[in-house]
């Protein structure tokens, strides 16, 4: 963000956040002593750290001064702390940094995919990055997402599989010619201090996941949402988190998706010049996911409780992320990174001239969905079903523009032919000791992997999914050397292994992991006869 | 004509829509009604009757009727459609031309789409722009609207203000109406009871007496919860008004005409020939054409469903039916609600 709207932003968010927090004095006081008592419970558990105890005073002192404060001083503490999460969430920036950090954007990236030694890989700059160039696929609809940039504010809204996805889709737009998007990045990945640099210098701003109070939430979906008004394009995870299973995303966090829709009629209210705002919904779509072994790691331990935060994944280790790079870019492995078409913040498809479509394609006036009488307005219930509305139309993009790989084809088949040889047993058991079979006729996956990419091809062909050119193209011999090469290329151990005529199973987590990406895709799981 | 120029339109002239319109009109809603056959609006404007569905029913003098659907629709906030699910499609295509994101668009029909599976919000919401969509359902007989009966019904959307604009609509009238957030269990009870009233008059047909009316008519409740709930509805919406109360009344009542085809059909009559002799849609026939096979695919265990789907389209007699029928080996009788 600009230093000349830093200012006017926190400003804004301070005010929005403690007019709807302390509506009421009552609401005003529970609002902050709930605040005061979650930052003080994060903090005490991390007491042993010299900057949390030196917070933790602050928190005290505060706390003393609350209970003896009547309700104007209790919102001039509240003001406060808001404002100090505020300043937190936006950062420091320095407009000089901000320009030099655009303008090496492609160095910097390629120094952040090859992290173990930027001094030595200084000097492969060009090439590096010519072959990133040629990894990375871009598709789809980038000539709408252009548009949509120079017509209104946008909202970029990929699916999310790793920590690399933002690296991705900031090199993306700088190979669309587009300008940094501002982006809420969590504050494990500042803690790299190399990616930390370039993230904060190209419009990330912090998240603390650890900080579970309700009002930290608001400042920053506030701040998003101020950021949106100001025709800052946005780019957010609507997964909330990383995928753990591997699937695609078919639920999405609401919360931060809204504020796009409240940037829009407070945009229409102020009679802005421009207030529109178009929701562009993309895939990243990978063969290997760096960190697929903890991810579903994690699923497996708490299936619906995620940890949220993982600090002490793949990515946190350079020598692992150069690794995965380098092993990817020998295998000629592509990144496919691929454009849905805008949406408007009600879930309508937009056209070249950003027109909001009917689900038949006629023209809509967008403006009328948010009118109260005869003015734009705002109704938390129905802006809230609005955004419902919009987060299915987002997976609907998913599902389209999801682009499969050899590898989510062949753990599918292995994964199904497991569970078919072992009926009855549960799945942790079958993934813990693989069931009664070590290994997997090669002529049955064959046999198999030929029939389920019948029906992918078929699914593709009515535009329901997107398949690489292995896929597409290859026969299932090379479609499962294809898999096979990649699953032992990266992970401690292979998933899968060829022995003679046998496909061994060895990591089933990750099989589960990487077909996972096809569930709820209606492909066919049992056998074909011989 | 400006968008509160009307408090509402009713789309649709056949029984159900003008005993809505009436009611609005009797509560001194600026109400208007859009038929499709300019003779229809003249014969509502001029002689305030609509004989071919309502035949002997005086109409209140102040309804209005129309068959210009974009400036009936530009003129009202409101749109209650009031349509047969096999001529929705059609209608909404018509609206789509005109409805705007504004519009709240409540329906009342009772049927799912043949082929498509789709309850008739989903049509609405593919073939028009609006997002503010409703359902309005329950044990509403239109001959006994038209007469004055109390009555209730539910209206159901994710839109709170659909609810509260609907509910406001008839609030001081004969018919009450509850309001719920439930749209799939409201569309599917209203659209599944037609097989049960079917069912139910097959019953009465071949002169069996309450207890068969009985058996059908709860284990009929069962499966429709088994269906609505395999489609994501809330099973509490069929202990309701849109559910049990629907059925109830469809069941028991000479006026349904799921009711009349069932007892016709019961006493040996064909089913072309039945439905030759009726002017009004029978929703249970296309709800059943649409249900059954859903209910295959789906691997959903309606014995009921399927068996009246016998009866009308693959030769069953209705003696077969019910042979078929007590010949099922009997379980635990909450099994499939109990154990989802």
């Amino acid at each position: 963000m600009r230093a000349k709207d830093r200012e006017r932003v926190l400003a804004e968010v301070i005010q929005r956040v403690i007019s709807r927090a302390g509506a009421t004095p009552q609401q005003l006081e529970q609002a902050l002593f709930d605040t005061l008592y979650d930052e003080r419970r994060r903090l005490e558990v991390e007491r042993h750290r010299s900057p949390a105890r030196r917070e933790l005073s602050f928190y005290d002192q505060l706390q003393t001064r609350a209970l003896k404060a009547g309700p104007d001083e209790q919102r001039d503490i509240l003001r406060e702390v808001v404002g100090r999460f505020a300043a937190e969430v936006a950062g420091h920036f320095d407009e000089r940094i901000y320009h030099l950090t655009t303008k090496v954007v492609p160095p910097a990236l390629t120094l952040l995919f090859n992290a173990v030694s930027p001094l030595k890989l200084l000097q492969q700059i060009p090439s590096g990055l010519s072959r990133l160039d040629d990894q990375l696929e871009i598709s789809g609809e980038t000539g709408a997402l252009k548009r949509a940039v120079a017509q209104g504010t946008v909202v970029l809204v990929p699916t999310h599989a790793s920590h690399m996805d933002s690296i991705l889709v900031g090199y993306m737009l700088y190979r669309l010619g587009l300008p940094p998007f501002v982006y809420g990045a969590g504050l494990n990945l500042f803690h790299n201090r190399l990616v930390g640099f370039f993230m904060h210098n190209l419009g990330a701003y912090k998240v603390d996941r650890k900080k579970k109070a309700a009002i930290y939430k608001e400042v920053l979906k506030t701040y998003a949402g101020v950021s949106i008004e100001l025709g800052y394009h946005n780019l957010f995870f609507p997964g909330g988190t990383r995928s753990r299973s591997g699937a695609v995303e078919n639920r999405l966090k609401l919360g931060l998706l809204g504020m796009g829709l409240d940037a829009y009629v407070r945009s229409l209210r102020a009679g802005s010049q421009r207030p529109d705002v178009f929701v562009v919904p993309c895939t990243i779509n990978y063969q290997l996911v760096l960190e697929a072994e903890t991810l579903i790691d994690d699923h497996l331990k708490e299936v619906g409780k995620s940890r949220y935060i993982i600090e002490d994944d793949e990515f946190s280790r350079p020598r692992r992320v150069f690794e995965f790079v380098s092993r990817l870019f020998d295998l000629q492995s592509r990144i496919h990174i691929r454009v849905s078409r805008p949406l408007d913040p009600f879930g309508n498809q937009v056209d070249e001239q950003g027109r909001s479509l009917d689900a038949r394609g006629r023209a809509v006036d967008r403006r009328r969905y948010v009118l109260a009488g005869e003015e734009p307005g705002f109704d938390a219930q129905r802006d809230q079903e609005y955004t419902r509305e919009l987060a299915r139309a987002i997976v609907e993009s998913y599902r389209r523009d999801t682009v499969f790989g050899s590898v989510h084809l062949v753990a599918w088949v292995v994964f199904h032919w497991l569970q078919e040889r072992n009926c009855g047993l549960d799945l942790y058991r079958l993934l813990r000791t693989g069931g009664a079979e070590a290994s997997m006729p090669l002529l049955e996956a064959y046999r198999r992997i030929e029939h389920v990419r019948e029906a992918m091809r078929r699914e593709e062909a009515a535009g329901r999914m997107r398949l690489d050119a292995t896929l597409r193209d290859g026969d299932s011999v090379q479609v499962l050397a294809d898999a096979l090469a990649h699953l032992r290329v990266f992970h401690v151990n292979p998933a899968l292994e060829r022995r003679g005529d046998r496909l061994l199973h060895i990591d089933r987590n990750l099989l589960l992991y990487y077909q996972n990406r096809l569930a709820d895709r209606g492909l066919p799981a049992e056998g074909v006869p011989a | 004509m400006t968008r509160d120029s009307l408090d509402a339109l009713v789309v649709g002239g056949g029984a159900f829509g003008t005993a809505l319109a009436s009611q609005l009109s009797r509560l001194g809603r600026r109400t208007l009604l859009w038929v499709r056959r300019p003779e229809q609006a003249e014969e509502i404007n001029q002689r305030h009757t609509n004989q071919r569905y309502l035949p002997g029913c005086a109409l209140p003098e102040a309804l209005r009727a129309t068959n210009d659907l974009a400036a009936a629709v530009h003129g009202a906030p409101l749109l209650l459609v009031a349509v047969p699910s096999r001529e929705f499609r059609g209608v909404a295509k018509l609206l789509g031309d005109c409805v705007e994101g504004d519009h709240l668009l409540v329906h009342v029909a009772k049927g799912i789409e043949r082929g498509s599976f789709k309850r008739m919000s989903q049509v609405l919401r593919e073939e028009t722009c609006a997002l503010k969509i409703g359902v309005l359902s329950g044990p509403n007989l239109a001959p006994e609207l038209m007469a004055g009966h109390p009555a209730g019904a539910q209206v159901a959307s994710r839109f709170r203000e659909v609810v509260q604009r609907t509910q406001a609509l008839f609030a001081g009238g004969r018919l009450r109406v509850y309001g719920g957030a439930d749209v799939v269990g409201t569309e599917v009870g209203g659209a599944f009871k037609n097989i049960i009233a079917l069912a139910g008059g097959v019953a009465d047909g071949m002169g069996f007496g309450d207890n068969t009316k009985s058996l059908l008519v709860t284990r009929g409740l069962g499966e429709m919860a088994r269906y609505g709930v395999a489609v994501g509805a809330d099973v509490f919406t069929f202990g309701g008004l849109a559910g049990i109360g629907d059925l109830m009344a469809t069941c028991a009542s000479a006026l349904s005409r799921n009711h009349q085809v069932g007892e016709r059909l019961g006493r040996g009559e064909a089913l072309d020939a039945i439905l030759a002799s009726m002017p009004h849609v029978v929703e249970g026939v296309t709800t059943t054409q649409a249900v059954h096979p859903q209910a295959l695919a789906m691997k959903l265990a309606l014995p009921i469903v399927g068996a009246v789907h016998g009866m009308l389209f693959e030769g069953w007699s209705p003696r077969d039916a019910v042979e078929r029928l007590m010949a099922l080996p009997v379980g635990d009788e909450l099994f499939s609600l109990r154990y989802r």
